[in-house]
């Protein structure tokens, strides 16, 4: 008799997992049918509900505690919940979103890559209607199908960091950045640094750094026609480029073997950690430092007084050569709103909180004033304080630019980042470097 | 008492001990598993809606794929020094345990390595591997420790292995105490008054009746260290320069990093493969050498 009575309890707790699991995709058939009827209606209206609970994946790791801190003022003036979830220790924020997405549980704004939108096109909103599209900067967001899919959160620039201080005492006066602008110069201030017994550089040898955005310059600098950049990728895909005697690759590893006798680290150059670069350019120990203006916020925990700009990466002895001059920038994370999984009235909510962020005080003091972000948008009265951010809006102002390329295979960075540390670490010569890179692009498909 | 009852009574009764597990195998391991083969078929990217059927071509370019087969190498170089340091350094922890009383202060020490996560381990060992040895080395002049052995390819792998001894050690350790105690005394005993002690004794009467305690101990460490991802990820993450990619981080990075799901599912079926094959002849060969006392 007991038997049979766990017999069916068994049974029973059986079939009430099977319900559950059941039960869940009726609720996602019906949120889902509820979505197309409620999707249009106007996003200007202030339908978000306090009962309306949020996640955020946040792919941009500097900022964590700041949108933490943003959510918690958004949750007192909206009474809406926003659950911030991250990637991982070096996680793509791809790897995230599509394992969210195959766990059937997406966030519901979610912060990717410009690579990666397109990817996610079935799966997310169209925001084409919303009010901030108009004031966004030109080419700041993704548009498949006549669709914008995204919104533009983060303009970032990358090229030589200074240190003010440590320049104007090693030129013996005030350093003006507009004074490199060849390799010569260059070497000239490296000597300058070490004279006044400073180091002259600090090279950071995480993949990422040397993959994304040092190589950056081989494609960006070929040209300033996208079309003739785009062309260069072509070739390189096809197999029929030759970096060996490629004027910009060889200009730009000339540069980096300049750095690299420079560079402080250079006995043991892959042993160093990111932590390491904010320190030694923050407390003045190095002159220049290859980063981007993300670092801003790990550099002011060492020095927040201090001044700190831009110099551009040179590639060559000509002034007038294109990249000599400029600095890199890109958009670079953009924000999606899932349409798959979440509710009306989450998407709703979702897209108030990007208009909070771009149209409401609290919002822009978030993203410019905590979060140190240069806005991907006109018009806003808040400006920048951090001298990096500044330092990119003036290059901007001038047009004096190169393109942070966002058209790069996913998994670029990772490995041509791989064949610059191994040139980084003198296992490997140039011609093996240039090899490396172009058996790279020959795989690509 | 089974066997008594009618078929219908039988089932019901297999049904209560192993429904809920099969349940559950089948769903999380058997299921997910048909699936990915199925998917190896496909040239999925992993986000898409949709995707085409390519049929053989995933597994065509796994051999063709020159690095995979390289991680592959390093992985079999990995895996070879793991087990046998793993097992000669447990062995020896038990053998010494086994020997001296109130011992057991000892073996909750080596054992608690296993305890912490893979991760959390390789972010201890990074912290003693950048900072600690290298201090250490450059107090005492010594040149091995200098530098860190994460930055350099040759040494990095071997770090690897250090920390995956050092968290498995204790665990197989666990296993050889229950075989050495296990070892009957008057086997011992007759051992002894035939005159056989020390390494003659360890040779011919420890070892062949430990044979199952090695078949399951070498059995869980070739596969554990084969299918190494977290210390891996968290103490080299493949660096310096894919010199410490090992297979399954490269069939990760495959699926996820360079989205070619498709791809990354057909070097995992192949890798599945090839580790069973492995493990099972080991399983076979070990089973043979068993003796009885």
């Amino acid at each position: 008799m007991n038997r049979k009575l766990s017999l069916v309890s068994l049974l029973l707790i059986l079939m009430l997992l099977l319900a559950a699991c059941g039960g869940n995709n009726n609720t996602k058939d019906s949120s889902n049918g509820s979505n197309s009827t409620a999707g249009q209606s106007n996003s200007n209206g202030s339908s978000a509900k306090s009962d309306v609970k949020l996640t955020f994946l946040n792919s941009k790791s500097e900022i964590q505690t700041q949108l933490e801190d943003a959510v918690k003022v958004y949750q007192a003036e909206t009474g809406v919940e926003i659950e911030i979830i991250s990637t991982g220790n070096g996680q793509s924020p791809f790897e995230k979103a599509s394992q969210l997405y195959a766990a059937g549980n997406p966030a519901t704004i979610l912060m990717l890559d410009p690579a990666d939108v397109p990817s996610f096109e079935e799966r997310i909103l169209d925001l084409s209607n919303e009010k901030w599209v108009a004031d966004a900067v030109e080419n700041s967001t993704t548009v498949v199908n006549g669709k914008v899919l995204d919104f533009p959160l983060a303009v970032e620039g990358f090229s030589f960091i200074y240190n003010q201080e440590v320049l104007d005492e090693a030129v013996g006066g005030t350093f003006d950045p507009a004074t490199i602008t060849t390799r010569d110069e260059l070497k000239a201030l490296f000597e300058k640094i070490v004279a006044i017994g400073k180091q002259p550089i600090h090279i950071s040898p995480m993949d990422w750094s040397l993959g994304a955005h040092f190589l950056n310059g081989l494609y960006a600098n070929q040209s300033t026609d996208m079309n003739e950049v785009v062309g260069f990728i072509d070739q390189l895909k096809a197999g029929s480029a030759d970096l060996a005697n490629d004027t910009v690759f060889n200009g730009l590893i000339d540069t980096f073997d300049l750095m690299m006798e420079y560079n402080n680290v250079k006995d043991q150059p892959l042993a160093a950690v990111y932590e390491q670069g904010p320190e030694d350019i923050a407390s003045g120990e190095v002159g220049l430092w290859f980063m981007g203006n993300w670092a801003w916020p790990n550099i002011k925990e060492f020095n927040e007084e201090g001044q700190f700009g831009f110099l551009p990466v040179p590639i060559s002895n000509n002034p007038d050569d294109y990249g000599n001059t400029q600095i890199a920038t890109s958009i670079t994370k953009r924000l999606v709103i899932d349409a798959e999984k979440s509710s009306a009235e989450q998407q709703e909510a979702a897209k108030q909180f990007l208009n909070w962020i771009v149209y409401e005080p609290s919002g822009q003091n978030f993203l410019i004033n905590e979060a140190n972000i240069v806005p991907a948008f006109n018009g806003m009265e808040l400006q920048p304080q951090d001298p990096l951010a500044q330092s990119i809006q003036s290059y901007m102002a001038n047009g004096k630019t190169t393109v942070g390329l966002n058209i790069l295979p996913a998994d670029h960075w990772s490995n041509v980042g791989a064949s610059m540390q191994k040139y980084l670490a003198k296992s490997g010569d140039r011609a093996n470097l240039a090899k490396e890179i172009e058996d790279y692009w020959k795989k690509v498909k | 008492m089974i066997t008594e009852k009618g078929l219908w009574h039988r089932i019901k009764t297999r049904l209560l001990f192993t429904g809920p597990t099969t349940f559950i195998f089948t769903t999380v391991v058997l299921i997910p598993f048909l699936y990915g083969i199925f998917l190896t078929f496909t040239d999925w990217d992993g986000i898409a809606t949709s995707y085409n059927f390519v049929n053989f071509d995933n597994y065509a370019t796994v051999f063709q794929d020159t690095a995979f087969w390289q991680s592959f190498a390093r992985t079999l170089k990995y895996v070879f020094s793991s087990v046998i340091f793993i097992n000669v350094v447990a062995f020896s922890l038990a053998y010494i345990l086994t020997r001296r009383r109130k011992s057991n202060i000892y073996r909750t020490g080596f054992f608690l390595p296993n305890l912490v996560g893979g991760i959390v381990l390789g972010f201890i060992w990074q912290f003693i591997f950048n900072h600690m040895i290298v201090n250490a080395g450059k107090y005492f002049g010594i040149s091995l420790f200098e530098s860190t052995w994460l930055a350099d390819p040759d040494r990095a792998l071997w770090a690897l292995v250090i920390v995956t001894v050092w968290q498995y050690a204790g665990y197989m350790m666990v296993i050889y105490i229950s075989g050495l105690m296990n070892v009957p005394k008057d086997v011992m005993e007759a051992a002894e008054i035939d005159g056989a002690i020390g390494w003659r004794r360890m040779k011919n009467v420890v070892l062949p009746l430990m044979v199952p305690a090695f078949s399951v101990c070498i059995f869980l460490s070739l596969q554990r260290a084969f299918l190494v991802y977290e210390v891996n990820l968290s103490l080299t993450s493949g660096g310096p320069f894919k010199s410490t990619e090992l297979v399954s981080m490269f069939i990760y990075n495959k699926a996820f990093l360079a989205r070619d799901y498709g791809v990354g599912q057909a070097e995992a079926f192949v890798l599945f493969i090839i580790v069973a094959i492995i493990t099972l002849l080991q399983v076979y060969f070990t089973k043979k050498m068993e003796v009885e006392s």
